[in-house]
């Protein structure tokens, strides 16, 4: 669990005694812990308590199953044996010969955007 | 207020909790008054049908010595880094086949990698708990590449990252202490942290992220809490929404297309698609097995066609199913294809023009897929 300090500011409680007895100091730090884990699930509360409200007048799955259907129709994909054009020439690149360098090692200059 | 009465107050309010969840799993159930693929079938669909030469293995990129971990490709089309158990990234030109780059990383155990949009620099994170940012125009030294930045601040192990898609400077991380931060690659500062303590953020390690293309304002994760949480980065307090379904961890987490919906995948050997804005599951992919299998396959990594007609998902088992998202058939099985891996897929990613899948796999090398067959463009 990662100490993200950046939403939980120091809280004003009274500093533990100079010498404190081992049950008081565990009994305060066992205080503070549950008081901040109930804080936080009161929060999820609220939060889950308004997303049931949000599904009373929610659409069914049926609109977005529509969407996803109809998304995929029309966009042309170089995977697919079947697809709307435009089919850009560039998709045949990987079956065609292709001049590789002979050395060893070999960089790309700066900017350019396509080795072919 | 004593401590057994806090206690008191605790358990009644972690039932309260769990009782409202499962008001909201049933409520939800009642509005999935149908999936995708029936749907699809209403409309007179039918699966797509390939040829067995149509996606074929066009290029194998061998150089790794230990298993690939991960691999992200270029906007600019050609190039692709890998992160291997061998403790180096390798800059490949997918084209060619050849190695433009070879880093040796100071701590080896790298789980993730990703191309920055300019494709002048990558990222790296794993068992060090940062990611680490390397300038590909560096002066080589040593036959490696220095680390130009660092990102320190995560107290688990980095386990994915990615660029912000349209902007060079930002990158989010996601980790095994819970959340998931957007950082400033130039400062190394983080700009905002997503879950931890704050209710509402992952409960377990952070495994997977996912940034929408269309507003890159948000972004889902996947978690060992087998949940998928979207989040919008200028709100870091709390997720927009949580996806429930998995019953298992949620390795991987993709965008669709239409930036509407994103698909997940999981432990539980599925692939699920959900509406980002309502947060019904729209489609489950599962896959029968046999029953004397000794272990169900899980879903390591899985990629969207450009269209999101195809869904490519890889598995522990070595098989790249191809899914039709729209019928929810499994339509072609790259593992049984000629020069399949043979071993467990860990990565997969499709090239920003959507004419190549790379595949990533614990068999040490990457293998490039493309349509060779004949398309028809109507």
């Amino acid at each position: 669990m990662a100490a993200n300090g950046e939403g939980e500011g120091p809280e004003a409680r009274p500093p533990p005694p100079s010498m404190p007895q081992p049950t008081r100091t565990g009994d305060f730090l066992g205080k503070h812990r549950l008081s901040a884990a109930i804080a936080r699930l009161n929060q999820e509360i609220q939060f889950l308590e308004k997303e049931l409200n949000e599904l009373e007048t929610m659409e069914t799955s049926a609109e977005a199953c529509k969407e996803v259907f109809l998304s995929t129709e029309g966009r042309s994909d170089a995977l697919l044996p079947v697809t709307p054009g435009p089919e850009n020439p560039t998709w045949h690149r990987w079956f065609q010969r292709v001049r590789s360098s002979h050395s060893r090692r070999w960089w790309t200059s700066k900017g350019s955007s396509d080795i072919s | 207020m004593s401590v057994a009465e806090l206690k008191e107050r605790h358990t009644a309010a972690t039932a309260t909790v769990n009782s409202l969840r499962e008001r909201l799993k049933q409520r939800r159930q009642l509005l999935l008054d149908t999936d995708v693929s029936g749907y699809a079938r209403s409309q007179g669909r039918s699966a797509i049908s390939f040829s067995p030469t149509d996606l074929v293995c066009c290029r194998i990129l061998q150089g790794h010595t230990g298993k690939i971990y991960s691999l992200d490709w270029t906007p600019e089309r050609n190039r692709i880094v890998s992160a291997s158990q061998d403790g180096r990234l390798i800059v490949w030109n997918a084209l060619t086949s050849q190695k433009t780059h070879a880093i040796k990383l100071q701590c080896p155990w790298v789980m993730t990698c990703a191309f920055a949009p300019n494709g002048l620099s990558v990222a790296c994170g794993g068992l060090d708990s940062v990611c680490s940012i390397f300038n590909l125009n560096s002066h080589v030294e040593r036959d490696s590449i220095p680390v130009s930045r660092v990102l320190t601040g995560h107290k688990g192990y980095v386990y994915s990252c990615q660029y912000v898609p349209d902007q060079e400077t930002r990158l989010i991380t996601s980790s095994g202490d819970q959340t998931c931060v957007l950082w400033d690659v130039t400062t190394g500062q983080r700009i905002s942290v997503f879950g931890g303590e704050f209710p509402s953020g992952h409960t377990a390690s952070v495994l997977s992220v996912s940034i929408n293309n269309s507003n890159s304002n948000m972004f889902v994760s996947g978690s060992c809490d087998a949940t998928a949480r979207l989040w919008d980065t200028r709100i870091a307090s709390r997720a927009v929404r949580t996806y429930h379904g998995h019953q298992g961890d949620v390795n991987t987490v993709k965008f669709f297309p239409d930036g509407q919906r994103f698909g997940t995948g999981s432990d539980d050997s599925t692939c699920r698609l959900y509406d980002m804005r309502t947060g019904h599951q729209l489609q489950v992919y599962s896959q029968q097995h046999d029953a004397d299998d000794d272990e169900v396959p899980i879903v390591t990594s899985i990629a969207f066609s450009l269209s999101g007609r195809l869904l490519f998902a890889g598995y522990s088992s070595g098989d790249c199913y191809v899914w039709d998202t729209l019928m929810a058939e499994v339509v072609l099985n790259l593992g049984t294809l000629q020069n399949s891996h043979e071993s467990r897929i860990s990565c997969l990613s499709l090239s920003s023009d959507g004419s190549a899948l790379c595949t990533g796999s614990w068999d040490k090398n990457l293998k490039i897929w493309a349509f060779g067959g004949h398309r028809r463009v109507i």
